[in-house]
C-alpha cells in the first residue's frame, strides 16, 4: 500500500464524518488493505489484546485462532484466550466504539501499535458481511455473551443477544464473519503473523486452526512470564497526531494545558507555554474533547521542534536474552543460534532504545520457497512483528549494509538462515502512519548492524567448522574410491586378500582422514620444465 | 633383456608390495618414498660430467589430498609391468600400459587414468622409487631415431636372431629401437659417429654416401633424442670407443638436444648414467660458423622465447664451459639463429662435402 496520504483532505473528512464514517473512507491507512492482510490486521488486533489482558493478569496466555472459509466465500474468525475477561460494562466500549482508548493511552511501552484496536475489526465485519461480532466474556465463573454492531454515524455501540450465565470459563471469546479477506502461508498472512508473534512472546501457547483443517501449534518455549512494564506517562516525542486524537478525546482534563501536564511525562507548564507559542491559533483552554484533527497534527510537528528532556530507560522491556533464545528453538529448532542483547542507546539526541538481534542457522530457520528452506528476517518493533513495509525499514537496511562475506556468510540469501531482529522503545519512529517500519536513523540502522555482527560473528564460525568436516568428509571419499584399486594392485604385486586389505585401509582412511595434510610437500617440483624437450 | 634382469625388476616390485602391506598391517598411512626430480634434487657432476640425481627423498602417501591418484597410479604401473608384463616376457609401450590401465573407478564417475601424461609420470616415479630405468620394466617408448654405416649388428626379438647389415639399409636407414640392450656389434669398420638432430641432414649426408665416403656411423635422432638412440650412443662410446659428433642447428634447442645426450637431462637424471655420452662433441652449427662461412643472409632472427631459452640455458652449470659461454653470448648480441640447412644456400652438397670435413679436419668443436 502506498503511505501516502492527502494530510488535508484526511483532517477535512475527519471534522466532517464520525470517525465510523471516517475509517469507511480510509481503511487502508488502519491496515485494511489487500486480502490477505485484513485478515492478518484482524488477527493482531485479537492477539494483541489477549497478550496484554494475560500479561497484566500474570498469566501464561493460552491463544487459540481459528480461520474457516465459509461455502459463500466469507470467513470465520475465532479468536480466544484465557486472560482476564473484559468486565460486562465495558463490552460495548471495548468493541463497538472507535477511538474509545480501550487501554486507556496504555501509560507504558505498547505491544500492538499498528491498526487502531479491536473495534475496527468489528467494524470492518459490519462493513463486508453485514453481520454483528460475537463476544463472550467471562471472570469468576460468570459468563457474559453477546452481538455487537457500531452504530456507524454516531459511533456507539449496539449490542443484542445479551445472556448471562454461569460457567467455569476465563477469557474472550470473539466471533467474527468477514469477507474480502484471504488465507495463505504467505510472508503478510495469518500463519506467520502467529508465528513471529510466538518468537517474541515465549510465553505464549499459540494454535492456530487454518482453513485446510490443519492445526498448528506453536508451544510455549518458557514459562517465565515478561517483565511488567513500568507505568510511566507518555513521553511526548512518541505522540502521533492519531495517538493524541484518541487520548484527547477521552481526557478527563478540562483544559488541553492541563491535560499535557497531566498525562505526560516531562511535559512541565513551561514546555505548555514554548508549545502555545508556536501554536497561536489553538486555544489552549479548551476542552481536549474538542481538539480538531489539523490542531492535533500541528502540535505533534511542533512537539518535535522542541527540547525534551530525555524519557527513563528502566522503561525499555527486551524479550530477554534467554526468553529470545528459548523461543527461536522452540520455533526454529536451528542447528546453531546467537542471540545478543545490546545496551540501551540513545538516537535523536536522547530517546532511549535498544536492540536485540538473533540470528539461527539450519533446523526450520529461514522461509520456504520452492521448497528449499532460504534467508528471511524477522521485524519487530515492541516485540511486535513487522509483516509489511520491509524495504524502508532500518532492519532491512542494516541486513543490507552488512558484508556478511566477513563471516562466511557470503551467499546468506541462500542459506537457511533466520535473522531475528526486536527495536525496543518507548518511542519507535515509524516511517509512515502504517507503522510497519523503523524509520533508518544513522544511530539506530548502527546499532542493528553491530548486534547483527556479533550474531554473524558466532554463526560464521559454525559454519566454517561446518564446512571444514564436509572437505573432511570429501577428503575421505577421494581416499575411499582409490582404496579398492589399491587393494587390487597389491593383490597382483604379492597376492595380499583384496576385500582383507580394502577393509584395512578404510578404517586407516577414516583415522587418517583429520591429518590428512600432515605429510605435504612431495608434489612440488618433481618434474621440471624441460620435461617437453624429453620425447617419449 | 636378460632373464634374470626381469627377476630382479619382479623382486623390486614385491619388495615395494611388501613394505607397503606392513605400513597397511601397522595401520599406518602407506607411503612409497621416490627421490625428488626436479631443480631442488638435480645438479651437475663435475668429475662424472652427468646430470645427478641428489639423495632427496619424499613419500608419496595413499591418505593425503595431493598424493593419494598418483599413489594408485604408481601401483597400477607396477602390477602391470609385474603381472602383464614381466611375467610373460613382454615389452609394451607406454601407450599401451595407458590403455590396459584406463578404467572408470567402480562406484565413480572418475577414471584410474585420464591422460597418458599422467601414467608417462608414474611410470618415471615407479622408475626412481625402485631405482631402476624403464627398460628393465619392459616398457618402451616410440622407436624413433635412425642409423646407417658400415656396421653389422645382431638383434633378437625374444628368441629370433637377427643379423642385420647397416651398410645396406636403403634410403630409410635402420630404425632404432627403443631397447637397444640387447644388440650386439658383430663387425665394425668405422672411424667415428656422426649424429645429427634432423632426418633432413641425416637424409641429405645418406643421399650423397656420406658415411661410406667418411667411415663412419651416421644417426639421426629426429629432435630431442629417445632413449634408446642415447642408450645406444653412449656404447658406441663406451664399448667401441668411437668418436661422436653431433650435428644440430644453432639456436637455443639445438644446444639443449646436445647436451641432453652428452650429460643427460634433469627430468631423467636418475639415467643419466646409462643414457649419457660424456665424451661427445659439438661440431656446429655454431655462432661462430655462421659468420666464418658467411652464412648471415641465411639465418633467423631470434624470437623473444629464444632469448629467454638462451638465458636459461647460459645459467646451467653444465654450460658453463667458457666456449659455450662465448657461444652463447654471441647468440644474445647477434639475436640471431641458423638452420644446418642454411649451408644449402652455398650449394646442396656442401655440408657434405666442405663443412663437416673441414670442421673435423681441423677439430673445430665446442665441448
Amino acid at each position: 500500500m502506498s503511505d501516502f496520504i492527502d494530510e488535508e483532505e484526511l483532517s477535512k473528512q475527519f471534522r466532517e464524518y464520525s470517525v465510523a464514517e471516517f475509517f469507511k473512507r480510509n481503511r487502508q491507512m488502519l491496515g485494511y488493505t489487500g486480502k490477505i492482510r485484513s485478515l492478518t490486521t484482524i488477527v493482531h488486533e485479537a492477539v494483541t489484546n489477549s497478550l496484554d489482558s494475560a500479561e497484566d493478569a500474570r498469566i501464561l496466555p493460552d491463544i487459540s485462532v481459528e480461520i474457516k472459509e465459509l461455502p459463500d466465500g466469507h470467513f470465520k474468525v475465532v479468536i480466544e484466550d484465557n486472560g482476564t475477561g473484559v468486565p460486562k460494562k465495558d463490552v460495548g466500549k471495548a468493541f463497538g466504539k472507535l477511538l474509545a482508548g480501550t487501554k486507556f493511552h496504555v501509560l507504558r511501552q505498547k505491544r500492538g501499535q499498528q491498526g487502531l484496536g479491536i473495534s475496527y475489526a468489528v467494524l470492518f465485519a459490519q462493513l463486508t458481511t453485514g453481520k454483528p461480532t460475537h463476544v463472550k466474556t467471562g471472570m469468576n465463573h460468570r459468563v457474559y455473551e453477546c452481538d455487537i454492531t457500531i452504530d456507524v454515524k454516531s459511533n456507539q455501540p449496539v449490542l443484542s443477544e445479551e445472556r448471562e450465565y454461569s460457567e467455569n470459563f476465563r477469557g474472550v471469546r470473539i466471533e467474527m464473519e468477514v469477507a474480502e479477506v484471504d488465507y495463505n502461508r504467505s510472508e503478510y498472512g495469518v500463519y506467520e503473523y502467529l508465528r513471529r508473534t510466538a518468537i517474541a512472546n515465549p510465553h505464549a501457547q499459540i494454535t492456530l486452526t487454518e482453513p485446510s483443517g490443519e492445526i498448528v501449534v506453536f508451544p510455549r518455549a518458557s514459562t517465565v512470564l515478561p517483565k511488567v512494564a513500568e507505568k510511566v506517562l507518555p513521553h511526548p516525542l512518541g505522540l502521533t497526531t492519531a495517538d493524541l486524537i484518541e487520548m484527547a478525546h477521552s481526557s478527563s482534563a478540562r483544559k488541553i494545558s492541563s491535560f499535557f501536564q497531566n498525562e505526560f511525562s516531562r511535559f512541565s507548564a513551561e514546555k505548555v507555554r514554548e508549545l502555545s507559542e508556536l501554536n497561536k491559533s489553538i486555544d489552549f483552554n479548551k476542552t481536549p474533547k474538542s481538539l480538531t484533527w489539523s490542531e492535533a497534527e500541528a502540535i505533534v510537528k511542533s512537539i518535535q521542534q522542541l527540547k525534551w528532556v530525555a524519557p527513563e530507560t528502566s522503561v525499555l522491556i527486551p524479550i530477554g536474552e534467554g526468553q529470545l533464545v528459548k523461543a527461536l528453538k522452540s520455533i526454529l529448532k536451528p542447528e546453531e543460534l546467537k542471540v545478543v542483547e545490546r545496551k540501551p542507546k540513545v538516537y535523536r539526541g536522547g530517546i532511549p532504545f535498544m536492540v536485540e538481534a538473533g540470528i539461527a542457522y539450519g533446523g526450520e530457520s529461514g522461509s520456504v520457497v520452492g521448497g528449499v528452506r532460504k534467508f528471511e528476517v524477522l521485524r519487530y518493533a515492541n516485540s511486535t512483528p513487522l509483516l509489511f513495509d520491509a524495504g524502508s525499514c532500518a532492519i532491512s537496511q542494516a541486513v543490507k549494509e552488512i558484508d556478511w562475506g566477513r563471516y562466511d556468510l557470503g551467499k546468506i540469501e541462500e542459506l537457511p538462515v533466520t535473522v531475528f531482529v526486536n527495536f525496543v522503545s518507548v518511542y519507535v519512529p515509524f516511517t509512515g502512519t502504517s507503522k510497519l517500519a523503523v524509520s533508518p536513523e544513522e544511530e539506530i540502522v548502527s546499532e542493528i548492524k553491530l548486534a547483527l555482527m556479533e550474531c554473524a560473528r558466532s554463526i560464521g564460525v559454525y559454519i566454517h567448522t561446518l564446512q571444514h568436516a564436509r572437505e573432511e568428509e570429501e577428503r575421505r571419499s577421494v581416499f575411499i574410491k582409490y582404496i579398492g584399486e589399491v587393494a587390487v594392485c597389491l593383490n597382483d604385486l604379492i597376492g595380499v586378500d583384496v576385500e582383507k586389505t580394502r577393509r584395512k585401509l578404510e578404517v586407516i582412511a577414516k583415522e587418517r582422514t583429520a591429518l590428512a595434510d600432515e605429510s605435504g610437500g612431495v608434489e612440488e617440483d618433481l618434474v621440471e620444465s624441460d620435461e617437453e624437450y624429453e620425447e617419449e | 633383456m636378460k632373464k634374470s634382469d626381469g627377476k630382479r625388476t619382479e623382486k623390486l616390485i614385491e619388495e615395494l608390495g611388501l613394505k607397503l602391506e606392513s605400513q597397511i598391517e601397522r595401520g599406518e598411512n602407506p607411503f612409497i618414498e621416490i627421490p625428488i626430480r626436479g631443480s631442488a634434487n638435480v645438479s651437475f657432476d663435475e668429475n662424472l660430467q652427468r646430470i645427478v640425481l641428489g639423495d632427496k627423498k619424499a613419500k608419496r602417501f595413499l591418505f593425503n589430498v595431493s598424493h593419494a591418484r598418483r599413489f594408485m597410479q604408481t601401483l597400477l604401473v607396477a602390477s602391470y609391468v609385474k603381472k602383464d608384463l614381466l611375467a610373460n616376457d613382454l615389452t609394451a609401450t607406454i601407450r599401451d600400459l595407458y590403455y590396459a590401465k584406463k578404467h572408470t573407478i567402480p562406484g565413480t564417475k572418475e577414471d584410474t587414468i585420464d591422460e597418458q601424461s599422467e601414467s608417462n609420470l608414474a611410470i618415471v616415479d615407479l622408475e626412481v622409487a625402485l631405482n631402476t630405468f624403464r627398460e628393465m620394466l619392459h616398457l618402451r617408448a616410440e622407436p624413433k631415431g635412425r642409423m646407417a654405416g658400415k656396421v653389422v649388428i645382431e638383434d633378437r626379438v625374444r628368441d629370433k636372431v637377427d643379423l642385420i647389415d647397416l651398410s645396406r639399409m636403403g634410403s630409410g636407414g635402420w630404425a632404432i629401437p627403443s631397447i637397444v640392450e640387447q644388440i650386439e656389434f658383430k663387425k665394425v669398420s668405422v672411424d667415428f659417429v656422426l649424429v645429427a638432430e634432423k632426418n633432413a641432414i641425416f637424409d641429405r649426408l645418406n643421399e650423397d654416401k656420406y658415411w661410406e665416403k667418411n667411415n663412419c656411423i651416421l644417426i639421426t635422432t629426429a629432435g630431442q633424442a629417445a632413449r634408446g638412440a642415447r642408450r645406444l650412443l653412449q656404447r658406441l662410446s663406451e664399448e667401441l670407443k668411437l668418436p661422436i659428433y653431433c650435428l644440430t642447428d644453432s639456436d637455443p634447442y639445438g644446444w639443449y638436444i646436445y647436451s641432453t645426450m652428452k650429460y643427460g637431462s634433469m627430468a631423467l637424471a636418475h639415467e643419466s648414467e646409462r643414457l649419457g655420452c660424456p665424451k661427445m662433441k659439438f661440431l656446429g652449427m655454431s655462432a661462430s660458423d655462421i659468420e666464418h662461412y658467411n652464412l648471415q643472409k641465411a639465418t633467423i632472427k631470434a624470437k623473444e622465447v629464444d632469448i629467454k631459452r638462451a638465458l636459461e640455458i647460459k645459467g646451467y652449470s653444465w654450460f658453463k664451459h667458457k666456449r659455450w659461454q662465448e657461444e652463447i653470448d654471441k647468440f644474445l648480441e647477434k639475436k640471431y639463429k641458423a638452420e644446418l640447412q642454411a649451408l644449402s644456400s652455398k650449394n646442396l652438397q656442401y655440408i657434405s662435402n666442405t663443412y663437416i670435413p673441414e670442421k673435423i679436419k681441423n677439430e673445430d668443436f665446442l665441448p
